[in-house]
C-alpha cells in the first residue's frame, strides 16, 4: 500500500525536477489527476478484485456442490456502539438467571490459557491489558481513612491561617491524603476566594475573541455531553 | 336518578333513559331551539328531544342515536358491557357541564389512578434500578398529560366548537370561556406551599415521593385555578385555548378508562392500559443526564465491591486530523462496563463512564416481567417476589 501512495508522489517530484529549469506552464499547475497506482489496467483491476466478507459467501457446502443458489440470511450488522440496555454481566444481580448462563463464557474468558487452543474466539480478542490506560497514574487506592478529627481541624486552621503558603496541594502532601479529600474538608477564607477569582477574571480579560468563543463553545459542547445529546 | 342541576334549575335531568318517564311535563314539549331559525324551510338534521339545547350538554338518551359513539366503541373495541351513555359521559369536560353527575371528571379520577398504578407498577418491576427523579420523568412520559391528548387524538375523538345540549355526544366537549369546576390535579398538597413559592424553598426528591403528585411536581389547586379563570378573555387559536384543549382529551382518555373500569371490570381496564398506554415506545436512556459521571461510577463500583473502573483506549483513529475519533472503554478488572466514541479523549470517557451507568440504571429483569396486578386473575402462579434495589447511588 505504502508504494502505491509514494510512486505517483515520486514520479511527481521527479516530473518537477526536470521541470524546475523551465518555466512552468499551465498544463502543470493544475492539479495532478489521481493515479491509478498500477501499470496497466488489467493489474489494477486484479488489484482490486478482492474477495467478499466471509459472510456473504454461501457457507452451505452441499448446495455448492449441487450448484443450486439457496435462500439464506446473512447478518453482517456494521459495528455500532453498544446498546445501554444490554446490562453487563457484572451488573447483573446474582439473582439474575442471565448469570448463570453466561457461566461458561465467564470462565472461558477470564482464563485464556486452559481454553482450547486457536478455535476459541476468546483467545482471539486482545487482552484488557493490551488496552492503554488513559490517565497516567494507577487507579486511586481505597480510602485508609488515616486520618482523625483533630487532623481535619488542623488542615483547616492552617487553611484558614495562610491559604497562600497552605494551598491544596501542599495540605494534601502533608497530611497524605488527595487534594479532594482537602476540598472537602476545608474552604479558603472569602477574602482569599475572592482574589484567586479577581487574578481568573484577569486572565479571562487578555482572551481574544477567537480563545473566548473557543472556550464557550466547549463549555456549551459539555452541556449537551452531559445531558447525553451529542 | 334524577338530579337537580345547578346550571338549569327548571329542567330535570336523568342519567338513564329508563328515569325518563318520570320526567313531569313541562309545558309544551316543543324544542326549544329558537335561534330565528325557520325550521320549515331549514329543517334540522336529526330530531332534537324537548329541552335538548337548553342543557349545557347532550342528554344520555341521545347517545344511542349517535354514530360517532359509535364509532368511536366499536374503533377502541370496547366491551358491550360498557354501554353508549357512559362512553358519551366521557366525552364531557367539566367544564362543559359543572354537574359532577353528568361530567366525566369523576370517571376521569378512576381512570387517572389505574393509569398511575399500571404504568408505575410496570416501571418499577421493568426498571428496578430507575432512580426516582428518572421514574417520574418516565411517569410522565407514559401517562401525563400530553401523552394522554395524544393517545386520544390517536383514537379519532373529535371536539365540538361549543359545548351544548343540541351537539353530537360523540363529539368531546368542553367550554373555552368557562373554567368549570374541574378537578385541578391529583395529588398531596404541601401545607408549606406559601412558602415554597415565596422563598424557593427546596423540595426534595424524597419529599416529593409521600407529598405532591404521581409525577414529582407541586401540587399547586390556587395557581391551577388561576389559570383556568383566564379561559374567560381569551381568543380562540392560541397556545393557551390550545393547552385547554389538551387538558380536556388527556381527561377524555382518563375517563375512557375509568368506564371500561367501572362497567367491564378490572382485567379490561388493564388490557387497556397495557394496550394504549403501556404500549408506546419511550425511550428510557435519553432522559438521563449526569453532573459527574466518573465519580458517580466509582462511587458504584466501590458500593457493589468491584475493582475501581479505569478508562482505556480500545481504538483510535485521526488523533492529528481535525476529526479524531476515539473509542474508549471503562474496564473493571476484566469486564468491560461501558464503551464510547467521541472526538476527544476526555469526552469518549465521560461518554463512557455515562453509558456504563445508564446500562447498572437500566437494568431490566427481562421483557415479560410479572407485577403484582398479576396476582389478581384466577389460578395465578404463586408470587416470585420482584428484584429490588438497594438505591441510588448519589443524592440528585
Amino acid at each position: 500500500m505504502e508504494t502505491l501512495l509514494m510512486r505517483p508522489v515520486a514520479s511527481c517530484c521527479r516530473r518537477l525536477a526536470s521541470s524546475a529549469t523551465r518555466t512552468p506552464t499551465p498544463a502543470m499547475l493544475l492539479p495532478q489527476q489521481p493515479a491509478r497506482g498500477k501499470a496497466t489496467s488489467a493489474r489494477a483491476r486484479r488489484a482490486l478484485n478482492i474477495p467478499p466478507h466471509p459472510s456473504f459467501l454461501n457457507s452451505n457446502k452441499t448446495a455448492d456442490a449441487s450448484n443450486q443458489p439457496t435462500e439464506e440470511i446473512i447478518y453482517n450488522p456494521p459495528e455500532s456502539a453498544a446498546s445501554v440496555y444490554h446490562t453487563p454481566v457484572k451488573f447483573l444481580p446474582p439473582s439474575d438467571p442471565r448469570r448463570r448462563a453466561n457461566l461458561a463464557e465467564i470462565l472461558a474468558a477470564s482464563n485464556p490459557a486452559s481454553s482450547s487452543s486457536s478455535s476459541s474466539p476468546s483467545t482471539t480478542q486482545p487482552s484488557v491489558e493490551s488496552f492503554p490506560m488513559l490517565s497516567k497514574s494507577a487507579p486511586a487506592p481505597k480510602p485508609r481513612h488515616h486520618l482523625t478529627k483533630e487532623d481535619i481541624e488542623e488542615m483547616r486552621r492552617l487553611r484558614a491561617e495562610d491559604p497562600v503558603t497552605n494551598s491544596v496541594v501542599s495540605l494534601a502532601r502533608r497530611f497524605d491524603c488527595s487534594q479532594l479529600f482537602v476540598l472537602m474538608c476545608c474552604q479558603a477564607p472569602k477574602e482569599h476566594r475572592e482574589k484567586m477569582k479577581a487574578v481568573e477574571e484577569k486572565y479571562k480579560a487578555r482572551w481574544g475573541p477567537r480563545r473566548r468563543a473557543a472556550r464557550e463553545e466547549r463549555a456549551r459542547r459539555n452541556v449537551l455531553l452531559y445531558n447525553g445529546e451529542i | 336518578m334524577p338530579r337537580y342541576t345547578t346550571l338549569i334549575c327548571t329542567a330535570v335531568r336523568c342519567q338513564s333513559t329508563a328515569a325518563s318517564p318520570s320526567i313531569p311535563a313541562q309545558g309544551t314539549p316543543e324544542d326549544d331551539y329558537n335561534d330565528g331559525t325557520d325550521h320549515t324551510r331549514f329543517p334540522p338534521l336529526e330530531n332534537l328531544p324537548p329541552r335538548a339545547a337548553s342543557m349545557p350538554s347532550p342528554p344520555p338518551s341521545r347517545a344511542l342515536e349517535s354514530a360517532k359513539l359509535a364509532a368511536l366503541h366499536a374503533r377502541l373495541a370496547l366491551p358491550e358491557k360498557l354501554p353508549l351513555q357512559t362512553l358519551a359521559r366521557a366525552l364531557v369536560d367539566a367544564s362543559a357541564d359543572p354537574n359532577p353527575d353528568f361530567n366525566n371528571s369523576t370517571l376521569a379520577f378512576v381512570g387517572q389512578s389505574l393509569i398511575h398504578y399500571h404504568v408505575g407498577e410496570y416501571l418499577m418491576c421493568r426498571y428496578p434500578r430507575l432512580p426516582m427523579d428518572i421514574l417520574y420523568a418516565a411517569m410522565k412520559g407514559y401517562a401525563g398529560p400530553t401523552t394522554l391528548h395524544h393517545v386520544a387524538r390517536s383514537w379519532g375523538i373529535e371536539h365540538a366548537a361549543a359545548p351544548g345540549g343540541e351537539v353530537d355526544p360523540g363529539l368531546l366537549q368542553f367550554s373555552m370561556h368557562k373554567p368549570g369546576d374541574a378537578i385541578t390535579g391529583f395529588g398531596y398538597q404541601r401545607a408549606e406551599l406559601k412558602y415554597l413559592r415565596k422563598y424557593h424553598w427546596r423540595h426534595s426528591i424524597s419529599s416529593r415521593i409521600v407529598f405532591d403528585n404521581d409525577f414529582g411536581e407541586i401540587v399547586d389547586p390556587e395557581a391551577e385555578r388561576n389559570t383556568l379563570r383566564r379561559r374567560a378573555d381569551t381568543q380562540y387559536g392560541d397556545e393557551y385555548t390550545r393547552s385547554l384543549a389538551e387538558r380536556a382529551y388527556a381527561n377524555c382518555a382518563r375517563a375512557v378508562v375509568g368506564a371500561l373500569y367501572t362497567h367491564a371490570g378490572r382485567e379490561s381496564a388493564k388490557a387497556f392500559v397495557r394496550a394504549h398506554i403501556l404500549s408506546r415506545h419511550l425511550n428510557l436512556s435519553q432522559l438521563f443526564a449526569f453532573k459527574k459521571p466518573t465519580k458517580e461510577l466509582s462511587l458504584l463500583c466501590a458500593r457493589e465491591d468491584f475493582e475501581p473502573p479505569i478508562a482505556r483506549l480500545i481504538s483510535e483513529t485521526g488523533r492529528l486530523s481535525r476529526t479524531p475519533v476515539f473509542v474508549v472503554g471503562i474496564f473493571s478488572g476484566k469486564d468491560k462496563l461501558g464503551e464510547a466514541a467521541g472526538p476527544s479523549l476526555e469526552h469518549a470517557r465521560v461518554k463512557a463512564a455515562m453509558n456504563a451507568l445508564k446500562s447498572w440504571y437500566l437494568y431490566s429483569p427481562g421483557e415479560h416481567v410479572r407485577v403484582p396486578s398479576d396476582m389478581f386473575t384466577e389460578g395465578a402462579k404463586p408470587w416470585e417476589p420482584a428484584y429490588i434495589d438497594m438505591g441510588e447511588i448519589i443524592g440528585r
